[in-house]
């Protein structure tokens, strides 16, 4: 399974124009996707692949709103989120009530935006190793595997790294 | 339609993209739409005639610079909001530093003027369509933005909307100010910053619709 460094260069090439990296950048980014939109849709297969590929259209079309000095994952976690919010959004017209929910949904995601400034800077203080996987598993909410397999490391390495970094963090706060 | 297939016909359609796309994506679509406002300007209201002299008076600079000042803080969020990880802009404040400035200007143009001459100076000659026509002046730069847009990713679609249209109001109240010859502080801070508050209503308001994708 790709790593950062994998995706990131296969995006940056495909920026360039090389449609062979682009090809094995989406062909990548497929199943972690269709991991990440599984875990929250449960038991809707159509929907997960329908939101599976409208993601990966969306990665592609606007990929102009990359910065390659930027960590690739959390963009296209970002473009992911912002799809299954979109989905949740679509799906509550139906249902009705949507005027309140929606204002909830869009408050509730710009507290999660904001809040996040703040989790960055904790987040640098500590070992990137560690970071990346408690900003995988507590945050963008992969599970312990698919963060395994975005950074490369084993998941026992995941949940050893989730463990002492927070740990860190919490010896960080109390010092504060 | 298979994944599979769709990841080829999508990698077969791989155009370069330069580094600094969105920048230049933005640049496009403020330019665009700034020249349909500037026609705009040019053809129904007109230059101020006194327009190349005036261009050197104090007035002409403050009103130039408040507009100036507020269009590059909006340019600058519309560039943040427009990637899908932004987080909110602390920046996003410094909108209110240029109209606390000629806030200041104004209270002293007004401490300095006898009370008389203060509703005059407040209202100029135009202020009944001074903020309509700023609002409707920013609209085709609103329009390029929302072009922009349509290769960006922006997630949070009122931000988006609300900056996009500030951006907007303030270059269309730029251009404007071509046209109008008010003088005072207290009039631009007043009129035109009403009329840069329409559209940014309007993309606040409409965003979601607008930019959904």
């Amino acid at each position: 399974m790709a790593s950062e460094d994998q995706l990131k260069g296969w995006m940056v090439r495909g920026l360039d124009g090389d449609a062979a990296a682009q090809n094995r950048l989406l062909t990548a980014l497929a199943p972690m996707m269709r991991s990440f939109f599984a875990r929250r849709l449960r038991g809707a297969g159509d929907d997960v692949e329908d939101l599976v590929q409208d993601t990966l259209i969306a990665i592609h079309t606007r990929r102009a709103s990359y910065d390659r000095d930027r960590p690739f994952t959390a963009w296209a976690y970002a473009v992911a989120r912002y799809k299954m919010i979109d989905h949740f959004r679509r799906q509550r017209q139906h249902v009705s009530f949507e005027g309140l929910e929606d204002i909830l949904v869009a408050e509730g995601y710009q507290d999660a935006a904001s809040a996040k400034m703040d989790v960055d800077g904790l987040l640098g203080e500590i070992s990137p190793k560690q970071a990346s996987a408690i900003r995988r598993t507590k945050i963008d909410g992969l599970s312990v595997a698919e963060a395994a397999e975005a950074d490369g490391i084993s998941e026992a390495d995941v949940k050893v790294s989730v463990h002492r970094g927070l740990k860190a963090l919490a010896a960080r706060l109390k010092g504060k | 339609m298979r994944t599979e297939d769709l990841i080829q016909s999508l990698a077969a359609q791989t155009r370069p993209v330069s580094a600094h796309a969105v920048e230049q994506r933005l640049a496009i679509g403020l330019v665009a739409g700034g020249a349909v406002t500037l026609a705009l300007v040019l053809a129904t209201l007109g230059l101020r005639p006194d327009l190349p002299g005036a261009m050197m008076n104090a007035h002409f600079l403050m009103k130039a610079a408040y507009t100036i000042a507020l269009a590059v803080v909006a340019v600058i969020a519309v560039a943040h909001v427009a990637r899908p990880e932004a987080t909110r802009m602390r920046a996003a404040w410094l909108v209110v530093v240029p109209v606390v400035v000629l806030g200041a200007l104004a209270a002293i143009e007004l401490a300095t003027t006898p009370s008389e001459h203060w509703l005059p100076m407040w209202l100029g000659s135009s202020w009944r369509q001074c903020s309509m026509r700023v609002g409707v002046l920013s609209l085709p730069i609103f329009i390029g933005l929302l072009w922009s847009f349509r290769q960006l990713a922006p997630t949070n679609l009122r931000a988006a909307g609300a900056t996009a249209g500030l951006a907007a109001g303030a270059f269309g109240a730029t251009l404007y100010g071509l046209h109008c010859p008010e003088v005072s502080a207290s009039f631009v801070v007043t009129w035109y910053s009403l009329g840069i508050a329409i559209p940014t209503a309007i993309g606040a308001i409409f965003g979601p619709q607008l930019l959904r994708w």
